[in-house]
């Protein structure tokens, strides 16, 4: 079961997101804010599939502060930024250091639930790409290796 | 003989010396004029004598200071006609002449007035003004006949001058006075109204007029409108106005120089569109631009009536022209200043205004999003083959229900700190206010005790009492929240002045205030954010967007009150609520209604 991580210091915004994803089949936990937020990051083991995280909390970059914790734990992590209102320079920031992708929550006519998930499943397929590729490479790697030692 | 010359000099450079050292200390012009009467009797010999000072208005002497036998309240309070004619008193010849006169037997002197049985000689000499105006008159008596000589005549006319010193000193003592004061009491004024008035009863002080008004230059630089006057054009303000330029009030708005003359009809500028009197009365006219730092942006302008006796001349000097332009300059800056003053509140409020739309609009999309992803579930539910769990649909709807009343919530703030401002004001008691929302917003069996104490003594003032409830009920609510395990609450009013406000505030003196304090036992402020919990959405408090004590300020201020905290931090929190008693609330509108 994919573990995914949900930071919004709005408890409304957190218990909706909690109800929804966890009907969706993830194994869901939530943090208050970006301390919260960064210090269950840190502790997870393994590291959380997917971070969630709201762009301004106690500071108004804290998603920034959120992707750096969470890819200083696991390089493979993917996070989404939420953004309440206008905040978008923020979060194409977070695009830029390599955030998966940002959504705002509020768009006339669109069920942006929906939209969620579909980026976190988007997000879950590169991140197995990702480390597929990782593991791939370390298979190939280990051959070579081995046949070096081999020819030797 | 040289060494009676001798004596005599000796002992006029005593008598002299005596008044100039009392002129020098300066204690009040009264005390000073007996002085150099008492001097002169010993100077030149004699029995009685007084200072009568002219009252240019009236034509007439009013005397002073009077010395020695036969003085009583009666005669003290006679008023000496000034003329030439015979008969008048030679007080009066003198006063209108301007030369000294003296008479060793006024039994047989054309110009003697009975005044006193016993008077023989008498010795009479004017004060008389670097503008060649008559100030007064010194008049000294003797029983004796012939006893002044022109030795005697000199003698009081040095004394005459020490007067006139003494009177300008005292004179300018109190424009001095006057202008520190205006200067004061022009820097605290909070509105225009207060500036004008002001300026109409500094400018009464230190100037002798019959009426003065006030001319505003409007945004559009064409015209300048009547803003105060204290007399006959009183009615007329906001009415009358003139094109920069047009008549000697548009001619000193335009040129920045004042106009000083004694019948304006002999000015060709002089366009006769407003006076403050029948023009033929006038018997003086100035008018004074009120300078901005760049420019004239109004003129004051005054008038006094035409003497009664016309040998006094009543035009403005020109050490009143000076005082008047020092006034206007004074106006002009405290004008401009209030100006920048609400300039910086609309910007602030404007800033304000801007995070304030940002952060509801971000609340507002929090609990939208909240909402969309209840009903987003609620439909899931209904759609689910089978029973509809209710539990979990009655949640759900309860989850919504919070989200909508939230939402309320910020709309209530929201219209709170737009209409903090915005009063509707009638006259009532703070006490009242204060009991009433007690009333209704603390809970009876809740775990804070409440201490209310109430002086019974607070006038009525001017307020809206409904915006006051607000206010007192969300510091109340305030405390309350952060002493939910129980804790204390003392509410107290009282009457005070402006002593009772920290400096920082800068009110003038002789203000009076209702003080409404609040002290619980919660756990107080820091120092450090004292000052930063009146700003928009600093408040830690979940309920709302954080705008109450900001809403709170809003209101007081536009009371023109002020509002502090200053409890000590762990040992509870104490806000102070001062509203002014005879204050005009700035946020005032024009449908406010006397309330019971």
């Amino acid at each position: 079961m994919y573990r995914i991580l949900v930071i919004d210091d709005e408890e409304e915004v957190r218990h909706a997101l909690l109800r929804r994803l966890q009907r969706e089949g993830f194994q869901v936990d939530v943090a208050e804010g970006e301390a919260d937020g960064v210090a269950k990051i840190r502790q997870a083991s393994p590291a959380y599939d997917v971070v969630i995280t709201d762009m301004a909390m106690e500071n108004p970059d804290s998603g920034v502060r959120i992707l750096e914790a969470a890819l200083a734990h696991d390089l493979f992590s993917e996070v989404i930024v939420l953004t309440a209102y206008g905040n978008v320079a923020n979060a194409v920031e977070c695009m830029r250091r390599g955030a998966f992708d940002y959504v705002e929550k509020n768009i006339p006519g669109v069920d942006v639930y929906e939209l969620l998930v579909l980026k976190i499943e988007q997000a879950l397929e590169r991140r197995r790409s990702a480390v597929n590729t990782l593991r791939r490479m370390e298979e190939i790697t280990r051959r070579l290796t081995s046949s070096q030692r081999h020819s030797e | 003989m040289k060494t009676r010359q001798h004596d005599r000099y000796q002992q006029t450079l005593e008598q002299l010396g005596a008044v100039v050292k009392q002129l020098v200390r300066y204690p009040d012009i009264d005390h000073f004029l007996t002085t150099a009467l008492q001097q002169g009797m010993k100077l030149v010999g004699g029995f009685r004598a007084f200072v009568a000072l002219v009252d240019e208005d009236a034509g007439e002497l009013v005397i002073r200071s009077a010395l020695g036998p036969g003085w009583d309240e009666e005669k003290r309070q006679r008023r000496l006609t000034v003329a030439q004619e015979e008969g008048r008193g030679i007080t009066g010849y003198v006063a209108a002449t301007q030369r000294p006169y003296c008479t060793g037997d006024v039994s047989r002197d054309p110009h003697y007035l009975r005044f006193f049985d016993d008077v023989v000689s008498e010795v009479a000499v004017p004060i008389v003004d670097a503008y060649g105006r008559t100030r007064g008159v010194i008049n000294i008596e003797s029983d004796q006949p012939n006893a002044y000589g022109q030795e005697d005549v000199d003698a009081i006319v040095l004394l005459a001058d020490l007067c006139l010193t003494a009177l300008n000193l005292h004179q300018s003592r109190l424009r001095q006075e006057a202008l520190v004061q205006i200067g004061n009491e022009l820097s605290t004024s909070e509105d225009l109204d207060d500036l004008m008035q002001t300026v109409l009863s500094v400018a009464s002080k230190v100037l002798r007029f019959e009426d003065c008004s006030v001319f505003l230059v409007d945004d559009d630089r064409r015209r300048l409108t009547l803003q105060a006057s204290s007399g006959a054009l009183r009615e007329q303000v906001g009415q009358v106005s003139y094109l920069l330029g047009e008549g000697l009030t548009g001619w000193v708005a335009q040129h920045g120089e004042p106009v000083r003359t004694r019948d304006p009809r002999e000015d060709p500028r002089w366009r006769g569109i407003a006076s403050e009197m029948p023009v033929e009365q006038i018997g003086a006219f100035l008018a004074v631009p009120v300078w901005g730092r760049s420019r004239t942006i109004g003129v004051i302008r005054v008038v006094r009536r035409r003497s009664l006796a016309p040998w006094f001349d009543n035009c403005f000097t020109d050490d009143e022209v000076e005082v008047l332009s020092a006034i206007g300059s004074q106006l002009g800056s405290a004008i401009e200043s209030l100006h920048m003053r609400q300039r910086l509140i609309q910007t602030e409020r404007m800033a304000a205004w801007g995070e304030m739309s940002a952060k509801a609009a971000h609340m507002i999309g929090n609990r939208t999003f909240a909402i969309k992803g209840d009903l987003n579930e609620v439909e899931y539910l209904l759609q689910q083959p089978g029973e509809v769990d209710r539990q979990e649909l009655t949640e759900l709807i309860g989850s919504i229900r919070r989200g909508v009343s939230r939402l309320e919530e910020i709309l209530h703030e929201f219209r709170d700190f737009v209409m903090a401002t915005h009063l509707s004001t009638g006259v009532d008691n703070v006490n009242n206010i204060v009991a009433q929302t007690v009333a209704e917003i603390f809970p009876r069996r809740g775990p804070v005790e409440l201490n209310l104490q109430l002086d019974s003594s607070l006038p009525p003032i001017r307020c809206d009492a409904v915006k006051l409830k607000r206010c007192f009920a969300e510091l109340i609510e305030n405390s309350l929240s952060f002493q939910p395990e129980g804790g204390q609450l003392h509410i107290l009013t009282e009457l005070v002045d402006s002593r009772a406000l920290p400096e920082r505030f800068g009110v003038g003196r002789n203000r009076q205030f209702v003080h409404v304090v609040f002290c619980d036992r919660g756990p107080g402020v820091p120092y450090d954010i004292k000052e930063k919990i009146f700003q928009p959405f600093f408040s830690s408090r979940v309920k709302g967007m954080g705008l109450g004590l900001s809403i709170v300020k809003g209101i007081v201020e536009a009371h023109r009150g002020f509002v502090y905290e200053d409890g000590k931090p762990g040992e509870g929190a104490c806000f102070h609520v001062l509203l002014p008693v005879n204050g005009k609330p700035a946020g005032d509108n024009a449908e406010s209604k006397e309330r019971s």
